[in-house]
């Protein structure tokens, strides 16, 4: 093992050894702190902890390099990753906060009063939450083996192994902790190195400002080669393909189960709106700095790698050639390598930027900590949610509603111990499917649950029925969709990762006629629905609104 | 408990969804707004921050924007809230713990 295994191993170890510690400290004794932390996570705290919720190994790792190679093409993810938490805030999370539940399954469950309703949707989200959580565990795998040299499968042992033991014993209290302490690790290791690579381009330590001129300097070099200017738009697709997918990742975001569960770990509505608010700046960070890594990145390699003689290349680029993550497939014509003749993978820019800014090895085993970090805390909530999915909405609400409370959080424990083992299993040789469903689950989870859980908030009419037709259209067309756009089917210019638009589509006119081709609901339903407009003080009752304002109990 | 008139509750809602409308047209223009007018910005050779106006605001303004919108919601509903009488203390004490269904 060489100096830079072991100082990446070291610190990796450490923030283990952080995590395991917060859990032990806030382990969970009731079902209430397993599932929501009690719902006493301040606004603050929450927001930082949705951040690592947030922030998976693709985000830490893979969004930099795409928008690197994609140009303006890729900032739909910057956008769409982001947007999804104005609609996620201003639309959902208080009032769902204020129906008080533990799960999304048992919102819509209860909601509309309908076991199938809630059977659906617990049944679609075990399976988005566990092909995103297979798709992490793969990610940590692959970033412990790439930076310690090590097979990959040990990279998911690691990972499970750490997971099982911090999730099951602190249930969502802990996460919760775990993932602010995750938060604050990737976010360090994520903007030491573009500081001081700006410090080297530009001069200045606060690249945000100053990097539009490295952009522009980049659009000058490629009209030079000849090439399409990077900043130039839909260079890669089409504008509705664009359109598309920034829609899908909105919608998405905002109907993902395992970020509207941190919601729910709040006091109040008000609360939820801070929440949101913290989230989306502490998110924001990362995903600001995410087109500097790019155009860095893409300066360092338009200026060092290209141009150069094949025999004359800075020395970094070796270590990643022999990784197979960067190809060099030169015809060597004239003797001077061509950007056309560079195969670069997307996970390179992160992860070479210390080596490529000279930042020695304490960087580069931050990087390491940080990405493990990212993969870590993702999975940790999507954990929760696949568990609570099992033990709180199939076997507490539908297969033994008399179980006690300790029964219950033994159910939660046994279901996220088998989760985490399954999913590492899986993670161990993942499926080829798996990336292509990762990147497909916010078609799935937009086109499923997003219509419903909106008017299943805003619109008292709505029926079970309609919300079942909806998520069960919603989802077959976003399915089908994607499966007619991979054999060459293409609606509009929309490719697949856009499907999210027709399955959108689809559930809300389903929603709409069929609840009112149906009867209507039942009236306590229908106040339940109206009572989510105003805040916890006030209630809504048979058209007549109480202001409970008496101090105290 | 004691009950108010449902028109100061309607009024509380519609001053909330007013906002809600508001906030998001702003969030919805910044980003579909600006992408679908992406390639005449991009010939128009305006910049901000040194680089052309549609990447920057895939880039960078879009989701700046975000941020300061959720939280002037966040402080405007607050006023609201104040201005209607609720009492956040008395709220997280409704609440409290949440309904353990």
């Amino acid at each position: 093992m060489d100096q830079q295994a072991l100082v990446s191993l070291t610190l990796i170890i450490l923030t283990f050894a952080l995590y395991i510690g917060i859990s032990v400290y806030h382990r969970a004794k009731v079902t209430s702190d397993f599932y929501v932390a009690s719902r006493g996570v301040p606004a603050f705290w929450n927001g930082m902890a949705i951040g690592g919720d947030w922030m998976s190994a693709a985000s830490f790792i893979g969004m930099a390099g795409t928008v690197m190679l994609m140009g303006y093409d890729g900032l739909a993810y910057i956008m769409g990753w982001t947007g999804g938490y104005l609609l996620l805030t201003f639309l959902l999370a208080p009032q769902l906060r204020k129906f008080g539940r533990f799960t999304v399954p048992e919102f819509i469950g209860d909601r509309f009063d309908s076991n199938v309703a809630r059977l659906i949707a617990a049944i679609a989200t075990i399976i988005i939450s566990f092909t995103y959580l297979i798709g992490q565990l793969a990610g940590s795998g692959v970033v412990i083996g790439r930076l310690l040299s090590i097979p990959s499968w040990i990279g998911v042992l690691i990972g499970v192994f750490i997971i099982a033991i911090y999730a099951t014993l602190g249930g969502m209290k802990g996460v919760t902790w775990t993932q602010v302490a995750q938060y604050l690790i990737l976010i360090t290791a994520y903007v030491i190195p573009i500081v001081f690579m700006s410090l080297q381009i530009t001069g200045n330590p606060l690249p945000w400002l100053t990097y539009g001129s490295v952009v522009d300097n980049l659009g000058a070099i490629d009209r030079e080669l000849g090439l399409s200017e990077y900043f130039a738009p839909f260079d890669e697709g089409s504008r509705a393909q664009f359109l598309a997918l920034l829609f899908t990742l909105m919608v998405g975001t905002a109907a993902l189960p395992h970020v509207i569960v941190r919601f729910y770990t709040v006091s109040t509505m008000k609360a939820a709106r801070w929440s949101g608010a913290w989230a989306l700046l502490f998110i924001g960070i990362l995903y600001l700095s995410a087109p500097v890594y790019a155009a860095f990145s893409r300066f360092v390699i338009m200026n060092d790698v290209v141009g150069q003689p094949l025999d004359d290349l800075p020395a970094w680029t070796e270590a990643w050639v022999n990784t197979g993550l960067l190809e060099i497939t030169a015809s060597g014509e004239q003797g001077e390598l061509m950007w056309e003749d560079l195969i670069i993978d997307a996970d390179i820019v992160v992860m070479a930027t210390p080596e490529i800014a000279n930042l020695g090895t304490f960087v580069i085993g931050m990087i390491a900590a940080g990405a493990m970090a990212a993969a870590l805390s993702t999975a940790g909530g999507l954990l929760i949610t696949v568990s609570s999915s099992f033990a709180h909405d199939i076997y507490y609400r539908l297969v033994n509603p008399k179980a006690t409370d300790a029964r219950r959080l033994k159910a939660g424990r046994i279901a996220i111990f088998v989760a985490t083992i399954v999913a590492g299993i899986l993670a161990l040789d993942p499926p080829g499917v798996i990336t292509q469903i990762v990147a497909w689950a916010f078609a799935l989870a937009g086109g499923t649950f997003f219509p419903v859980l909106f008017l299943g908030v805003w619109w008292s009419r709505i029926n079970s029925k309609g919300a079942v037709a909806g998520m069960l259209g919603g989802l077959f067309t976003t399915l089908i969709y994607i499966f007619l756009a991979m054999n060459g089917f293409i609606l509009f210019g929309i490719e697949d990762t856009g499907a999210g638009v027709f399955g959108v589509t689809v559930n809300f006119i389903l929603v709409f006629v069929v609840s009112l081709l149906t009867e209507d609901p039942p009236q306590h339903l229908k106040d339940e629905a109206i009572n989510l407009r105003y805040p916890e003080q006030m209630t809504y009752e048979e058209g007549e609104v109480w202001m409970d304002d008496s101090s105290g109990k | 408990m004691r009950k108010i008139e449902k028109d100061v509750a309607d009024r509380y809602f519609r001053a909330r969804v007013k906002l809600i409308v508001t906030f998001l047209t702003i969030g919805f223009l910044v980003s579909f707004g600006i992408v679908f007018f992406a390639e005449p910005l991009n010939q128009s050779g305006i910049y901000i921050l040194g680089m052309p106006a549609h990447y920057y605001m895939g880039a960078q303004g879009a989701v700046a924007t975000f941020i300061v919108l959720l939280f002037l919601n966040a402080v405007i509903n607050d006023r609201v809230d104040r201005k209607f009488g609720i009492d956040e203390s008395r709220n997280e004490q409704i609440s409290g713990g949440g309904s353990d269904h």
